[in-house]
C-alpha cells in the first residue's frame, strides 16, 4: 500500500473513529489492499516472523482441519473484509478459551472456545470484524514500534508469563497487545463491517453481554478489570454499552443462527467436553445455563452442566446433576456420558439397582468407551 | 530483530535461572526404595530425582531419566484429603487448584490429573481406564495421550494407583510418544508392579 493512500485512509479513519459518542463508522473508509512490506523494514521483519509462525500453525495438532468449517468461516470473513478477503487466512484452533486474533501478515486464528460461545454468525462476525479492524488499521505494527521504542521487552515476557511459554500458538499473534484506544477503534470498525455485510449489529453487544455473564459468575470477577492479560482492554461492560449505543443507529440485519448451529454441531460435544474439563465451575455453569436457555431442546448442554455439577460436588450439586442428567435423557439423543454420570452418583449413594441400570445403558450406548473396563468392573461388583 | 526463537531462549533461560536457586537433582539408586512412610518400590535402574518445592508437593516425588522436560515419573505417596496434586503456582492464568479428596473414585482421580495437565491448554485424551491392583490393594490403571501446548509434542502417559486409608498412592509416567515413552515404558511397568503398600 502506498504511504499516501495509507495516510489518507488513516486520516479518514481517525476523523470518524475517535472514541466518544457518535455514530458507527460511516466516515471510515476501508483502506486498499496492503502490499507486502519490504523485508528490510521493521514491518517486513514482523511479517516474516508471523509467516514462520503461520507455517507452524498449519502443522499444529491444535489446528482444526475441517475444510468445510474453515471454508464457511472464511466466507464470513470475506463478506466482512471485502477486497481484503484474499489477504486474510483463517485457522480454526482447538483452544477452550474465548479468543480470536489476527497477525499483521493476515493470519487469523479463531479458537474453539469462541466458537462454542457465539450464538450465531452475526456474533462471530462482530469478533472477526473487530480483528479485521486491527488488521486494516495496522495496529500491531504501531504496538510493536511502541514497545520497541520503550524497550518494553519485559512487557512481552510478562505477557508470556501469564499465558504460557513463548511460542505458544495462542500467544504469538496476540503478543502485540493493542492499546485501549485501538481496541475501541477496532470495535467500531467491526460493527461497521458487520452491518455493511448485512449482519444484525445488535449482536455485537451481546457477545460482551454473554462474556460478562461468565465473568460475573467467576469469584474473581471481570478479567478485563483485574487481569494483567487484559490490561489494555476496556472493561466488558463499557464495550457492551458503547456497541449497543452505536448499533441502535444502524439498520437491523440477519443473525443466521440456524446455519451457525448446524455447521458447528459436529464439534459441539468435543468443545463442551473441553469446557467442562476447564475446572472453572462457576463460569461453566453460567455459560451452560445460558446455552440451555438459548437451545432448550439440546441435551448436550444439559448433560455438560450436569457434569460440571458432579465435578464440583458441593452441597446440593449431586442433586442438581441428577436432575440435569434426567432432563437430558428426557430430551432424547443424550450423550452416553449422561448415563455414566448418573451411574457414578447412584454408586456413590449406594443405590445398586439404579447404578446397574445407568451403567448398563452407558455400555450399550458406548461399548468401546475408554473406561468400559472400569464400568464393567463396577457392574460385576453389583453381581450384574 | 526480536524473533520468537530468541524469545523462547530468553524465557527458558529466565525459568532456568529462577529455578536454579531452589532445585537440586539427586540420584535414586536401583534396588528397594521406600517413598514416604508406606510405599515400597523396587527399581531396576537408577533415576534422577528433582527436588524442587516449585515442581512437586510434600507427598510427591518427581523422577526423570532424560530430563524433566522430556520424561517424568510422579510418585504420589500418601497424598492426604484436600491436598493438591500439583504445586500451586502453575503456568496458567487460571487459579484452579486440583485437590485430591479421600472419597474420590478412580475416574475422578484421573479427571483431576487431566485437569492438572491441561491447565496450560494442552489436550488430554483418555485411552483406557481399568481396574488394577496397586501395591497389593485394589486400584486402577489408566493410559492417555497429551498434546503439550508449549511445544505441540505428542506425549503418551500411563498411571496406576490406589486409595488406601484415605490417602492416594500412585505412579504416573509420561514422555514423548515416538522415542522416549517406549524407551522406558517397561522399566516403569516394573516399578509399578513392584509397588507394595505397608498397612
Amino acid at each position: 500500500m502506498r504511504r499516501r493512500q495509507f495516510l489518507a485512509a488513516a486520516c479518514a479513519a481517525s476523523a470518524g473513529l475517535a472514541p466518544g459518542p457518535g455514530r458507527a463508522e460511516d466516515a471510515w473508509v476501508m483502506p486498499p489492499r496492503m502490499e507486502r512490506p519490504d523485508v528490510a523494514t521493521d514491518e517486513g521483519g514482523l511479517w516474516a516472523l508471523m509467516d514462520r509462525e503461520e507455517a507452524k500453525l498449519r502443522r499444529s495438532p491444535f489446528a482444526i482441519r475441517d475444510a468445510e468449517l474453515r471454508s464457511y468461516v472464511q466466507e464470513i470473513i470475506c463478506r466482512l473484509a471485502g477486497d481484503h478477503c484474499p489477504d486474510v487466512r483463517v485457522y480454526l484452533v482447538r483452544n477452550r478459551y474465548f479468543n480470536a486474533n489476527m497477525a499483521p501478515n493476515g493470519m487469523m486464528q479463531v479458537w474453539s472456545g469462541l466458537m462454542l460461545r457465539v450464538d450465531n454468525e452475526a456474533q462471530l462476525a462482530a469478533v472477526l470484524g473487530h480483528e479485521i479492524g486491527h488488521y486494516l488499521q495496522r495496529h500491531s505494527i504501531d504496538t510493536f514500534r511502541d514497545a520497541r521504542s520503550r524497550s518494553a521487552f519485559g512487557v512481552f515476557l510478562g505477557m508470556f508469563g501469564v499465558i504460557g511459554l513463548v511460542g505458544q500458538l495462542a500467544s504469538v499473534a496476540g503478543a502485540f497487545a493493542n492499546s485501549r484506544g485501538n481496541e475501541l477503534q477496532a470495535d467500531r470498525i467491526g460493527l461497521s463491517l458487520m452491518s455493511k455485510a448485512g449482519y444484525d449489529p445488535a449482536e455485537a453487544a451481546k457477545v460482551w453481554e454473554n462474556l460478562l455473564l461468565e465473568a460475573k459468575a467467576n469469584p474473581a470477577g471481570d478479567p478485563t478489570k483485574n487481569s494483567p492479560m487484559f490490561a489494555t482492554h476496556p472493561p466488558m461492560a463499557d464495550r457492551k454499552d458503547t456497541l449497543a449505543q452505536l448499533a441502535a443507529a444502524l439498520p437491523r440485519g440477519v443473525t443466521n443462527e440456524k446455519t451457525w448451529q448446524e455447521k458447528t454441531a459436529p464439534y459441539r460435544r468435543e468443545w463442551l467436553n473441553e469446557e467442562v474439563k476447564r475446572g472453572q465451575f462457576e463460569e461453566s455453569i453460567a455459560l451452560l445455563s445460558r446455552l440451555m436457555q438459548r437451545s432448550p431442546e439440546q441435551p448436550d448442554f444439559v448433560c455438560a452442566r450436569a457434569d460440571v455439577y458432579r465435578m464440583r460436588s458441593s452441597d446440593t450439586d449431586l442433586n442438581a446433576a441428577l436432575a440435569d442428567y434426567q432432563a437430558a435423557i428426557a430430551l432424547g439423543g443424550e450423550p452416553p456420558e449422561a448415563h455414566r454420570g448418573m451411574g457414578m452418583i447412584y454408586r456413590q449413594r449406594d443405590q445398586p439397582a439404579e447404578t446397574k441400570k445407568s451403567f448398563t445403558r452407558y455400555l450399550q450406548l458406548a461399548p468401546e468407551a475408554p473406561d468400559s473396563a472400569m464400568i464393567k468392573n463396577y457392574l460385576e461388583e453389583l453381581g450384574a | 530483530m526480536i524473533t520468537i526463537t530468541n524469545l523462547k531462549r530468553i524465557a527458558i533461560a529466565a525459568i532456568l535461572i529462577a529455578l536454579t536457586g531452589c532445585v537440586s537433582v539427586t540420584k535414586v539408586d536401583s534396588g528397594d526404595r521406600a517413598v514416604g512412610e508406606r510405599l515400597q518400590l523396587h527399581l531396576d535402574g537408577a533415576w534422577n530425582q528433582i527436588n524442587a518445592p516449585s515442581v512437586v508437593g510434600p507427598n510427591c516425588q518427581s523422577w526423570t531419566m532424560e530430563g524433566l522436560t522430556v520424561d517424568q515419573i510422579l510418585v504420589y505417596s500418601g497424598l492426604k484429603n484436600d491436598e493438591p496434586i500439583h504445586y500451586q503456582a502453575g503456568g496458567s492464568s487460571e487459579k484452579k487448584v486440583f485437590k485430591f479428596h479421600s472419597n474420590m473414585q478412580p475416574e475422578q482421580i484421573v479427571a483431576l490429573y487431566e485437569g492438572m495437565l491441561t491447565r496450560d491448554g494442552s489436550t488430554f485424551t483418555l485411552k483406557k481406564l481399568e481396574p488394577a491392583m496397586f501395591g497389593g490393594v485394589k486400584g486402577f490403571h489408566f493410559e492417555y495421550t497429551l498434546v503439550r501446548k508449549t511445544d505441540n509434542v505428542q506425549i503418551s502417559g500411563t498411571g496406576s494407583g490406589a486409595v488406601s486409608k484415605g490417602e492416594l498412592f500412585a505412579i504416573v509416567y509420561q514422555a514423548p510418544q515416538l522415542v522416549f515413552y517406549p524407551r522406558h515404558q517397561a522399566r516403569v511397568a516394573h516399578i509399578i508392579q513392584s509397588a507394595r503398600l505397608k498397612a
